[in-house]
């Protein structure tokens, strides 16, 4: 902001501090990196801390094997596709009409979304419904119950407000209905507005793990953050407890797994960055 | 837009006129002004009518989202009231028998109520008073690292954390932790301490819980401060900087003033949520052996109902604690208004 020197004593130590920040942010995840990459003899003598000793890729080769976790892999990304994809497919119809200005009863409709917010009825009731309609066991429990997040549909809702009113105008003048202005107009205009909350959707799905533990008993249709959690913390709080369960799996094979669960986010980071303190931003406005 | 609103307004103020033209044989023009109740509500309904058949497109597409809203945001509320009954599978929410308040005295007068309530609110404080600064001083220093590269990269490491799921990081926990193989116990050693046990210790979850979290979250809240701070008026930094002030006092009198709505606000929401514990990685960091420290509202509610299939008595405990919630965020923001601040609303 200011053209001071760079090289003043609060700038030298404020920089190493932050330094220390960024290694100790990144340094864990490395670390799994390392050991996922590295050999068995010198994980177990404790040679890895930062550089994989010996690599190679036998732990993968360990975790492709594994049936489990193909199947668990292809699962979260058919859940996550497919739930991001109704996601967004909903949010960005609700959010048109809601958009309008002279929508109608829109103050009353806004009230009871917004209600919703600060009303959470907690994990029982949530299930009893899901239950109810008979959609456990299935990808449906996963995507249709949290169709819509609130915070995104208000976010895109002012996005559309924002958008200039008489680009809709000249459409509905041109004879346009408003199926059309929504789907050949505003949601191609509102990408940006799109890939922020798409990106959100997406992290909750791929992170998702309590919903399909509690809605889903059947091993096959595991997604793998409960795979992940059954072979890395294997503590569901009925058995005797965990001693050191980081000792009951080898190594290797457990950081190759979470590598692997992480590569898709890890891929998308660089580019989605943007959108994501975007989508930061608009939610801490509006919320 | 709004002429538009009062266009199809305009023939029923005709009509309305029309009808209430007085008539000319009676004089007392006042009560004949008025057009009847009847008439009125027939005006509204009809004008309700028009309004609905001018949005009938728009309505088809809001449909959706109002279903959606009624049968999973507003029918657990209603599944709520089984905390008020015994709530049995086969004979669903309705079917089942009213029990009045049963679960709630249960609850009440167990032991676990005050070792629950107490868990709860003892790791929602140390979260928020511990966690709650982090993002603010690493969007302040964050801001005075003049060095472009390593201000950004920072920046992007610090936030690769909240992209993690909540099972990675436990699992990252659990591994730098483990005795045998983690990191930390390999440093304790080398300094020639005693490998410790943090996972199965109770007096050492709060700091584990805590820590992680700041770890996993610092990056992310700090992108409100930081885009709080380059909305500051760079003038004012100039003007500070002609009238000899340092760069730390120009944080502490410009740029620590000006975060302050945003740190309130920030603030109300956090204690408001407090209560709401990140139940996930309780659940995946906790062993029976720290329950007594790490069991809180929503981990017990877990267990309790969906574990032991206790629906109602889980459902009223999962009600009491989102009363408390509310009741925390209404207080919280009603201090904050007496305080002279904003409140959220």
């Amino acid at each position: 902001m200011v053209g001071e020197s760079k090289f003043s004593l609060f700038g030298l130590i404020n920089g190493l501090i932050l330094c220390c920040i960024g290694i100790a942010t990144v340094y864990p995840i490395l670390y799994i990196l390392a050991i996922s990459l590295s050999d068995t003899a010198s994980v177990v003598q404790g040679q890895v801390t930062l550089f994989p000793k010996g690599i190679n890729l036998d732990a993968y080769m360990e975790v492709l094997k594994d049936t489990r976790i193909p199947r668990a892999y292809l699962n979260t990304i058919f859940y996550t596709g497919l739930g991001t994809f109704i996601n967004l497919l909903v949010t960005s119809i609700a959010a048109y009409p809601l958009s309008r200005p002279d929508f109608i009863w829109r103050k009353y409709w806004m009230f009871g979304i917004v209600l919703t917010m600060f009303l959470n009825p907690g994990i029982i009731p949530n299930y009893i419904i899901v239950n109810t309609l008979g959609l456990t066991d299935s990808v449906w429990a996963l995507v249709i119950p949290n169709a819509i997040w609130t915070m995104e549909l208000i976010i895109l809702k002012s996005f559309y407000e924002n958008m200039s009113a008489q680009v809709r105008e000249a459409a509905l003048i041109d004879g346009a209905s408003e199926y059309r202005i929504l789907f050949n107009i505003l949601i191609p205009l509102s990408k940006p507005a799109l890939a922020s909350i798409g990106l959100f959707y997406f992290m909750g799905h791929w992170n998702s793990f309590f919903l399909p533990l509690i809605y889903l008993n059947e091993q096959s249709l595991y997604p793998l953050q409960v795979v992940l959690r059954d072979m890395l913390i294997f503590n569901d709080g009925s058995g005797p407890g965990l001693v050191d369960a980081a000792a009951l799996a080898p190594q290797a094979k457990k950081n190759a797994t979470i590598v692997l669960s992480m590569i898709p986010v890890l891929m998308i980071y660089p580019f989605v960055q943007k959108y994501f303190a975007q989508g930061v931003m608009l939610g801490s406005e509006k919320g | 837009m709004a002429q538009r609103k009062l266009m199809f307004l305009v023939p029923f103020i005709i009509i309305g006129r029309r009808r209430d033209v007085p008539n000319p044989s009676a004089d007392k023009g006042i009560t004949l002004n008025k057009p009847s109740l009847l008439s009125r509500i027939t005006a509204s309904f009809m004008r309700t009518l028009k309004h609905m058949k001018r949005d009938r497109q728009l309505l088809l597409l809001f449909l959706p989202c109002l279903i959606f809203y009624i049968i999973f945001r507003y029918g657990p509320l209603y599944g709520l009231i089984i905390a008020f009954k015994d709530y049995s599978v086969f004979e669903g929410i309705i079917g089942s028998k009213w029990v009045g308040l049963k679960h709630f005295v249960r609850f009440f007068s167990s032991n676990d109520f005050l070792l629950l309530f107490k868990n709860t609110l003892a790791l929602g404080f140390f979260t928020l008073i511990f966690g709650f600064p982090v993002p603010i001083l690493l969007a302040i220093s964050l801001n005075e690292l003049r060095v472009k590269w390593l201000k950004k990269s920072i920046q992007t490491f610090t936030y690769l954390p909240s992209f993690l799921s909540v099972v990675i990081i436990s699992s990252m926990v659990i591994d730098f932790l483990s005795p045998s193989s983690g990191l930390v116990n390999k440093l304790i050693a080398a300094l020639g301490f005693e490998k410790i046990y943090f996972l199965i210790m109770p007096e050492w979850f709060r700091t584990i819980y805590v820590v992680s979290d700041i770890w996993a979250l610092m990056g992310y809240e700090a992108i409100i401060y930081l885009a709080a701070i380059a909305g500051i008026n760079p003038t004012l930094y100039e003007a500070a900087r002609v009238d000899g002030s340092g760069r730390l006092r120009s944080m502490w009198h410009i740029t620590i003033p000006s975060l302050m709505p945003t740190i309130l606000i920030l603030f109300i929401m956090k204690t408001g949520s407090m209560i709401r514990i990140g139940y996930e990685k309780v659940l995946l960091l906790y062993t029976p052996t720290t329950y007594e420290v790490a069991d809180v509202f929503s981990t017990y509610v877990y267990r309790k109902g969906l574990v032991e299939a206790n629906y109602s008595y889980a459902a009223a405990v999962g009600m009491f604690e989102a009363l408390v919630a509310m009741i925390m965020l209404l207080s919280a923001n009603f201090i904050s208004r007496k305080a002279g601040g904003k409140g959220l609303w």
